[in-house]
């Protein structure tokens, strides 16, 4: 067992648990978006990023990739962490506003302003549909292509893919929603089952008075 | 070549090596680094071969062709052994000279470098600053030897540092020894490497360990790393094998990007060398030592110059970094521990134990040890790769080294350490060069690329220019890095665009410490460094592009628009009226210069042309287009009175306005008020207009006739003018405000000359220099006698000095000033006129005591200086030198330091209740010129101190912008606009034998004969040829942004045709 400190409180836990886990098993909130159970730490969103060290040494790591260690000493609600964090939520509600899920975070760190020029992506790349595909669902039919501003993802050469078996599970985990969904350009369209799964902020229509952040929602104006 | 099996054959093949070579063999070396190969280094290497050949030299003279030596301004050059001499920018047909030369110990004296600057010719290559100034532990080799030659390394004492490790059989020694030579990662992070090597050594080796040299340098403009492995790649290797030896590591790998075909190449020569000679393999030098290295090309994206990403790269998957920990160290290539050292690391370790841990650790600074490379390039005299010791000072390296700016612009920052370094301002040149203190500057070392920015760079635009690097190159895999850097150029970009605000800076500012603090790998954590770098040091400059929408460097278009506008204090849309002129359209070019200018026919004769600073054909490498001359062309062959603006109708309704001062700034502001339909009187105290153009600028610069008629017509419509109406005499603000002025423009100009403070400055013969001017100009009294003396270095010391000369009873005149000629704040063109005309100047020269008898001046006492440290000005401060007091003896002293103004009638203490500084100054709101009594506006040399004529005009422009809106009761400030082109001229139709590039045209002036003793004007117009052709010359950069505007083709052919 390894024992470390969080928010002041100590924690044991088994070697080789991560940070989040810690701070879970402790009741501690930390956001995530590229986390999810069952696949691998990637560490691509930034979301989760706790505060370690103390003094001048302290730094911001990502808590999902980084190993408990014995003695450490972790904050994971400290102003920079905080400052960090809330920066990282602008950024996101930036590129892709009509994320449910986006917007849930917004709300909930109480991010109520966008100061950069909009945009509406479809996709923040945080690799859940690939790990998924990979890792879960054993196809390895999509992947990243490019780097920077030109980084995508799709299948080999963007022709359909012979792997995939159109299982739905790369959006299953979108949290931007709209990531695999190209139902309204089937031939683009690597599987066709969203047509199959509700987007996950669906459950808004037929409930107006709702909060939406966003208008026109993408996702809506696609589902119409 | 056959396999050495022991230590001991090794150090017997160095001897028989050594034993065969004769230093004092003349020899040429050919510097074939990828520098020189570009600059024609194979084609001497190919006339050397053919020309010994040829001529039956061989044996007697020898060729080696070696690795990049560092200089590559001069490249391709030739060093010749065993003189040492080195031959700059050779040509093919200069080898045969060269040889002979060489081989009969002579020089070739027109083909040695020489300085640029003065000229003087360096026989031995030592010499040269350049190297001088060096300490070349590892570029020093290349110049030995043949890269793709084992034998040559050898001979010069390679692989003597392995077979030392190996004959110790102890790896914790080595380990040992590393840490305590203090290397550290020459990378940029600057990690200890003996460290990073004990953690390896550390490590289980069950699976086996990699070394891995990483040689994917990725920064714009740094080449050492390129160099090292082209020049002596056996270096690497050596270090490598030494390495491992000590680590325990099984294999190495060298990851180079594929973009250096020439460092793979020889690299793949120097591995196949070393196996074969048992140097690299399972059983090296017999030992039983087991190693050997492969080469891995990377595709050249820049973060596989990161270690986790380098690390996937090499396992064939996308190259992007992962989160760390684990360390490289501990999981690295395939899940193996992985130590990865720069090149230039890895070249350090032989000479580590070639010298002893200790010896090595005395070159540098404590913790910094060793010489470190540096790419010394931009705006640099020498551009190349220099190698100094750590803790050298930037300003060693730039201006010792590097010789200082390239051009004629100071130089402004350096940038270190690639696009995750910073700029360091020239202000902090002082600071030595090891990690920590760059580090603490806001810049790292990185891996050592040193960019040179002059003040043509515009820091905005460099942030831009590395963001828009790094966003491309940012893997994408962490979102503040991919989105961070794309948002931190989207904002930079809409500041060099005038569209950002004050809020998106300190968004971009609150943006970059949240990349730097959030980002997975080196790259995103570094990507904000050219962003917060710049904001340190240059926020003013930010600031300027987003609330003036001024970019001070003239780089960022859309706030530029044609740089000869822009640099215009009043706006002139020069680029306009040269276009005119080249299409021989001359009444329209005077529309254009008059509609900006109510004083074309002087500022084509005494403005100090900003434009011409800024032209783009000077900094596209040519000259700037003579646009002064231009002016003068078209306003000689027009006559003002033919000039009629578009005016409001005046009534006696409207407001009146005073305006106090007839120079060129109340003259203005009353021309333009005029326009606008306001009466105006003029108050002058002189009896005759033109203030300063009139009473201090002498005729010969500028004709008497040539301003009184360009007022004359001015004063045409709406003005009038009261000559001997002096302000606190005749009248008062109050008495004027009580007479029904309503708004009031104070232009009284800077006429009191300041004083030396000097004891006996009232003595006869001692002179003030607007007195003296004022004397001449005005009241026709030649105040000079004898020998005259002027101290001061403007334009008012200079028009004294030449207003003196020409008077009758002058024997000769002197200037005294204090620094040295290069700062001497008057034009140029007046100096040189003066040095023509016979005037001495001494500089470095000042006053110490006025000599007297009888309450006459005989002469003054001087003392030399010598240049100090630069002072707030950024000119070096005189210092004086002790004991080098002399006399001069003199008739007259003229005393020109500078002028202020005379303010006394206006100030709080006088009745007028206006505000003025300490140095008696007016004192304004510099937006609007508005003084502390409301309606009172003031501008001009009163508020400034003594300025250019068109800063003036720029003044009274302003003035009466603002008394028009403040008599219309609106907001004086406004939302500042960039001055872009806005009508469209055509290019001119040339014929293709006009369209033959030309230099830019000489000024026509009298001969020093015609000029002496009288006050002719010195500068004469241009002919209609030369003007056509000096015109043509220009670059149209409005056209970029007018093109948009250009009629149709059909309906310009028709205008044209009209227009002939």
């Amino acid at each position: 067992m390894i024992t470390l400190k969080i928010n002041g409180l100590p924690v044991a836990v088994e070697a080789g648990s991560t940070i989040l886990e810690a701070a879970q098993f402790l009741g501690f909130p930390i956001p995530t978006l590229c986390h999810m159970e069952g696949l691998s730490p990637y560490g691509a969103c930034r979301l989760c990023v706790v505060e370690i060290g103390e003094g001048p040494r302290a730094r911001l790591v990502t808590s999902c990739t980084y190993p408990a260690e014995e003695g450490l000493v972790v904050r994971t609600a400290s102003a920079r962490v905080v400052r960090a964090r809330r920066m990282v939520i602008e950024l996101l509600l930036a590129s892709c506003p009509q994320s449910r899920t986006i917007q849930d975070l917004a709300s909930a760190h109480g991010v109520h302003q966008q100061r950069f020029r909009q945009e509406h992506e479809d996709c923040i790349l945080c690799g859940r549909c690939v790990r998924m595909c990979e890792e879960q669902m054993m196809a390895k039919a999509i992947g990243f292509q490019g780097r920077g501003e030109r980084r995508t993802i799709g299948t080999p050469f963007n022709e359909p893919s012979a792997q995939c078996r159109q299982c739905g599970g790369c959006i299953y985990v979108c949290p931007a929603c709209q990531l695999r969904c190209t139902y309204n350009e089937p031939d683009k369209a690597i599987c066709g089952a969203c047509a199959n799964l509700p987007a996950p902020c669906l459950e808004k229509e037929g409930a107006a008075d709702m909060l939406c952040y966003m208008s026109p929602c993408v996702a809506c104006e696609i589902k119409r | 070549m056959s396999r050495l099996s022991s230590l001991s054959e090794l150090d017997e093949l160095r001897r028989v090596l050594a034993s065969a070579a004769n230093p004092d063999q003349p020899r040429i070396v050919v510097c074939a680094g990828t520098a020189c190969h570009a600059s024609g280094a194979g084609n001497l290497v190919r006339a050397a071969k053919q020309h010994i050949l040829d001529h039956g030299l061989v044996g007697k003279v020898a060729l080696r062709v070696t690795g990049c030596h560092g200089f590559c301004e001069m490249g391709p050059f030739v060093l010749t052994e065993p003189q040492l001499a080195f031959y700059a920018q050779v040509k093919e047909e200069d080898i045969p000279r060269v040889i002979a030369a060489t081989l009969a110990g002579k020089y070739v004296d027109d083909l040695l470098y020489r300085d640029p600057d003065s000229g003087k010719v360096y026989y031995r290559r030592d010499d040269i600053p350049f190297f001088k100034h060096q300490k070349r532990d590892l570029l020093g080799l290349n110049q030995r030897i043949d890269p793709i030659r084992i034998h040559d390394y050898i001979a010069e004492g390679g692989y003597a540092s392995l077979a030392q490790v190996l004959a110790r059989r102890d790896p914790a020694w080595v380990v040992q020894e590393v840490l305590r030579s203090g290397l550290r990662g020459r990378g940029g992070g600057g990690f200890p490497t003996g460290r990073k090597w004990a953690l390896l050594a550390r490590q289980p080796s069950g699976r086996g360990k990699f070394l891995v040299c990483n040689a994917d340098e990725g920064d714009p403009g740094a080449y050492m790393d390129r160099s090292v492995l082209e020049g002596n790649p056996h270096s690497i290797l050596e270090g490598m094998v030494i390495g491992a030896y000590g680590t325990g590591a099984t294999e190495g790998i060298v990851y180079v990007r594929n973009e250096y075909p020439l460092a793979i190449k020889h690299l793949t020569i120097a591995l196949q060398q070393a196996r074969q000679l048992g140097l690299l393999g399972t059983d090296i030098l017999g030992t039983g030592v087991a190693f050997d290295i492969q080469i891995v090309r990377g595709a050249g994206a820049f973060v596989c110059g990161e270690e986790t990403a380098l690390i996937r790269s090499v396992e064939g998957k996308i190259g992007e970094p992962r989160q760390r920990p684990p360390y490289p160290v501990e999981k690295g290539i395939d899940g193996r521990p992985t130590a990865i050292n720069n090149v230039e690391t890895w070249a350090n370790i032989p000479l580590v134990f070639r010298v002893g841990a200790d010896e090595y650790a005395r070159t540098g600074t404590p913790n910094n040890s060793g010489t470190k490379i540096f790419s010394l390039v931009g705006k640099i005299k020498n551009t190349g790769l220099v190698e100094v010791p750590m803790g050298m000072t930037i300003r060693q390296v730039v201006h010792d080294i590097g010789g200082g700016p390239s051009g004629a612009a100071p130089i402004k920052a350096v940038q270190t350490g690639g696009p995750s370094g910073g700029c360091i301002p020239a202000a902090k040149f002082d600071l030595p060069i090891d990690y920590d203190t760059l580090a603490s500057a806001g810049s790292i070392m990185g891996s050592g690329g040193m960019i040179v920015m002059d003040e043509n760079t515009c820091m905005v635009d460099v942030a831009k220019y590395f963001l828009a690097f790094l966003k491309d190159e940012s893997c994408g895999k962490c979102f503040t890095c991919r989105k961070g850097t794309q948002r931190m150029h989207e904002i930079l970009d809409d500041i060099s665009r005038g569209r950002a605000t004050l809020a998106d800076l300190d968004l971009l500012e609150e943006l970059a410490g949240v990349v730097t603090d959030t980002s997975m790998c080196g790259l995103g954590q570094t990507a904000a460094n050219p962003v917060l770098s710049t904001l340190r040091y240059y926020r003013a400059e930010f600031e300027r592009h987003i609330t003036q929408k001024r970019c001070d460097a003239y780089v960022c278009r859309d706030l530029v628009g044609a740089a000869c506008q822009a640099a215009c204090p009043i706006g002139t849309e020069a680029w306009r009226y040269v276009a005119h002129i080249a299409r021989g359209e001359y009444a329209e070019a005077y529309r254009a210069i008059r509609d900006a200018n109510p004083f074309p026919s002087v500022c084509a004769r005494v403005c100090n042309h900003p434009c011409e600073e800024h032209c783009r054909a000077a900094a596209a490498g040519s000259q700037a287009v003579a646009i002064r001359l231009l002016k003068r062309f078209i306003t000689d062959r027009t006559d003002p009175m033919s000039y009629h603006p578009e005016r409001v109708p005046t009534d006696a309704s409207r407001p009146r306005v005073a305006v106090i001062g007839a120079g060129p700034a109340g003259l203005t502001a009353a021309h333009f008020l005029s326009l606008e339909g306001y009466p105006v009187t003029v108050f002058e105290s002189e009896v005759e207009p033109g203030g300063m153009l009139y009473s201090a600028i002498p005729g010969y610069r500028l004709p008497r006739d040539v301003v009184r008629r360009e007022i004359q017509s001015l004063l045409a419509e709406g003005i009038e003018l009261q000559c001997g109406a002096t302000l606190g005499r005749e009248i008062t603000l109050d008495s004027l405000f009580d007479s029904g002025y309503q708004a009031i423009f104070l232009a009284l100009g800077a006429h009191k000359s300041l004083e030396l403070g000097l004891p006996d400055e009232d003595a006869e013969g001692v002179i003030p220099s607007i007195r003296f001017l004022k004397a001449h100009n005005v009241r026709g009294e030649a105040l000079g006698r004898g020998r005259v003396g002027v101290i001061g270095g403007g334009n008012s010391a200079l028009d004294a000095a030449r207003t003196a000369l020409r008077q009758p009873e002058v024997d000769g005149v002197t200037i005294f000033y204090r620094r040295s000629l290069a700062e001497m704040p008057a034009f140029r063109e007046e100096v040189e006129a003066a040095l023509q005309e016979g005037i001495t100047i001494e500089p470095l020269t000042s006053p110490k005591r006025i000599l007297t008898r009888e309450g006459r001046l005989t002469g003054i006492e001087c003392i030399k200086n010598r240049l100090g440290e630069p002072d707030e000005s950024g000119r070096r401060r005189p210092v004086p030198v002790p004991g080098s007091e002399h006399t001069v003896a003199l008739d007259t002293l003229i005393v020109a330091i500078s002028e202020g103004s005379d303010t006394d009638c206006v100030s709080v203490a006088g009745a007028n209740r206006v505000e003025v500084t300490a140095a008696k100054a007016v004192r304004v709101d510099t937006e609007t010129l508005l003084t502390n009594r409301p309606g009172v506006f003031a501008g001009g040399d009163v508020v400034t101190g003594p300025n250019t004529v068109v800063n003036a005009i720029a003044a009274g422009k302003r003035a009466a912008v603002m008394i028009d809106r403040y008599l219309r009761g609106e907001t004086l400030v406004r939302e500042p606009r960039p001055r872009l082109p806005e009508r469209y001229v055509g290019l001119p139709a040339t014929a293709a034998d006009e369209a033959a590039p030309s230099g830019r045209v000489v000024t026509p002036r009298l001969p020093i004969s015609a000029r002496r003793r009288n006050f002719r004007e010195v500068e004469a117009a241009l002919t209609e040829e030369d003007a056509i052709r000096e015109a043509r010359r220009c670059l149209r950069c409005d056209l970029a942004f007018t093109e948009s505007l250009a009629p149709a083709p059909e309906e310009s052919a028709a205008r044209t045709g009209g227009a002939q």
